[in-house]
Parts: C-alpha cells; structure tokens; sequence
C-alpha cells in the first residue's frame, strides 16, 4: 500500500489558522490501510485541530468527509457541493489524491495533511515495512522475492556491502534484516546460490523517476 | 469471544448526545464545576449498580458514566470529541491487564490513551485530561472517585478551553 504519516500537527495549525472554513478530506483505501488516512483518522485529526485551532483563539470551522477513493474522478465529484461552502480544502490522502482534488476544485488551495513517503506491508499490528520502490525495473524474479532496491540501505543490486551484522542484520539499522542475507539463504535453502553469481545486465533506470515524469497510454482501454 | 461489534453504537450515542447537550448549551460558565467524563468496562462495575449511562452532581464537579463493552471499544476519536465538545477530563476504567475477558482489550485502551495524551500535548493541552484506570467490580460512589482524583488532577490547567467564548 501506499503509505503516509501526518504532518507535524503544528504545521498543519499554521496552514489552517487564516481561513474561515476547512475542508478536511480523508481516503478509505491505501491511507487508511497504514492508519493516517481513513475515515477514523479523519475523526480523529478534526476534533485535534479545532482545539488546537480553538486554544490559538482562531475560528475556523472545519467540516469532514471521506471518500472511498481519493485518485478516481468518478469519488472526487461526490465533493463537489461541499467544497462551495468552503476556502480551503486539507486532504490526508496520498500526494495523488492531493493533487486530483487540487486540480478538480482549482482555485481553491488544497492542503497536503500527510507526508507520503513510501510504498508498505503491514509485517503486523503497527508496523508497516518498505516492500517496493516503484524502480519500473523488476529484478524480484532474480533475487528471490527480496527487493534489495527498497530493502537494502543503499539499494545494492550485486550482494551484501559489507557492513552485514553477526545476527544478519543491516549495519545502518540493526532492527533491520540485512536484505541480501536473506536473498543469499533462501538461494542458498533453494540449491540454486550459483545464479547469484551469473552475469546480469546493467538496471535500466529510465522507467523509474529517473526517466521523468510517467505518462502510460493503453490504447486497448481508452475511448 | 463475544462479538462485541454490536455493542459499539451506545458509546458512539454517548458522545454524540454528550457534545450535542454542550453545543446547545451556551451559558455554560468557564468557573463552573470540573466535568469529568468516565468511561467504564462493563467488568469495572458491581453487577447491582450496572447502567448504560448516568450523570451525577457531586460535591465540587459533575460526573457522566457510560459503560462500554470491553475498554478496547474506545476509539481515539471518541474521547478526542469529548474533549472538543467541552469535557474537562474523561477517566476510561478498565480491568486489571490479566483480568480482562477480552485478553488485550485493557492493554489496547492504555495504548490509546497514552497516543492521546502524546497528541493533547502536541497542541498544547493538559495531557492529564485524560486518564485510565485498571479497576474491577467498583461501587458508583468509587467511580466516583476516580473522577474526582481526574478532576483534581486537571483544576490546576483551569477549564477546557473549549468552554471559553461560547
């Protein structure tokens, strides 16, 4: 999933302080998966910021809504009669959804609530880990299922650093497993540790960021 | 183990009736009484003195209970909206760590409570606005007390501020 944190609740305060009435915009899917997001969130931050906004001696009125997805056109336009009744709009989706209202609702400014910052598994209750980087390259089918491109510190595509700890973890974070231990046990648990050492081409980075901006066209699904 | 999906709309009635009375009531008095808001475990009180919800005037604050299911039923929002709606405090009761039916439910409720005392005081708020305790089978007048050690713990922070200037 997607995943984002909430801004530092200060931030979000100042950004909010000089209007007379909010918009705050939650999404029921990715963002309410990693727990910043969702429905709950969104009844959770309002309260949270009109006290905050309340104890500042600021009167803003903030108004709720959360929609099923922030990135389909089809859930914005269900915002469409509320955001006439306000000044400004605070979204805690993903910098996608972020943007979708921005552009729908233009010229109203549309605040960002949430940093997005990574794409997560659940490993449990409260614990979300990188699992993708979105590199446009997939290389998982060569390296075991480990991504060592989101899960390794320095993104290593040929083996361990080095600085792998005694207990196989990584040496910039020992809560960590160091990735290409476990891409090496499991080639290794699978009798297969000689592919490790085959010959592979050079990454092609030129459909991750570093080919800019992504623009993909079907023409099989468009109309 | 029970489903105790079913019993969550009393609590969400609950702070929802409590913040529509304050919001209608606009003459309430910043110097009034403290009003402490104590949400029990069904467990934390005696069998004979069990009720959904009642309000009490004591001596020197106001006290409205609500008993919950299983303390783990309360959501962050709940008690945030609580608060926004003009409570000066809410004390959770709930059991004891190894007495609770529901196996983590009391440990789930101290985890909020504790994420929200982090985020009262990340806006400027008393975080001991709100509490917990860990309490089995009380009388009324017990319940009572812990609102009041609640009450006494957030007079010295003054009113809510979300009373001032209604």
């Amino acid at each position: 999933m997607i995943f984002a944190e909430w801004k530092p609740l200060d931030e979000l305060i100042d950004k909010l302080k000089t209007h007379k009435k909010v918009l705050l915009v939650g999404c029921a899917t990715c963002v309410a998966e990693c727990a910043a997001g969702g429905e709950k969130e969104v009844e959770t931050l309002a309260p949270l910021l009109r006290m905050a906004l309340k104890k500042r001696d600021h009167s803003v009125e903030i108004v709720t809504a959360t929609l099923e997805k922030q990135c389909e056109w089809e859930f914005i336009e269900q915002l469409a009669h509320q955001v006439t009744e306000v000044d400004a709009i605070m979204s805690i989706a993903c910098g996608i959804g972020v943007q979708a209202l921005a552009e729908r609702f233009d010229p109203i400014t549309v605040y960002p609530g949430v940093n997005t910052s990574a794409l997560t598994i659940r490993e449990e209750a409260g614990l979300w880990a990188t699992r993708c980087a979105a590199c446009g390259d997939c290389i998982l089918g060569e390296t075991f299922g480990y991504c060592p491109v989101a899960r390794c510190a320095k993104s290593l595509l040929n083996g361990p650093c080095g600085g792998t700890r005694k207990d196989g973890k990584c040496e910039v974070n020992g809560d960590v497993d160091c990735i290409w231990n476990l891409i090496v046990e499991r080639a290794d648990e699978r009798g297969q540790l000689e592919s490790l050492s085959e010959f592979k081409k050079a990454k092609d980075w030129s459909n991750s960021r570093h080919g800019g901006p992504k623009r993909v066209i079907r023409e099989d699904l468009r109309q | 183990m029970q489903n105790m999906e079913s019993s969550e709309e009393p609590l969400l009635n609950f702070v929802f009736a409590f913040g529509k009375a304050h919001m209608s009531n606009k003459s309430q008095r910043p110097d009034q009484d403290p009003e402490i808001v104590v949400l029990y475990c069904q467990h934390g009180l005696r069998d004979e003195a069990k009720g959904s919800a009642w309000y009490q005037e004591s001596a020197g604050l106001s006290v409205r209970a609500e008993m919950m299911p299983c303390s783990s039923k309360i959501e962050v929002s709940h008690i945030l909206k609580l608060l926004e709606s003009g409570a000066d405090a809410v004390e959770v009761v709930a059991c004891p760590e190894k007495s609770c039916k529901y196996l983590v439910g009391s440990l789930r409720a101290e985890r909020r409570i504790e994420y929200i005392r982090g985020l009262l005081e990340k806006i400027g708020y008393a975080p001991q606005r709100v509490g917990i305790s860990h309490k089995l089978s009380q009388s009324p007048e017990q319940l009572i007390d812990l609102a009041r050690a609640r009450a006494d713990a957030v007079r010295p922070f003054g009113v809510n501020p979300m009373k001032k200037g209604e």
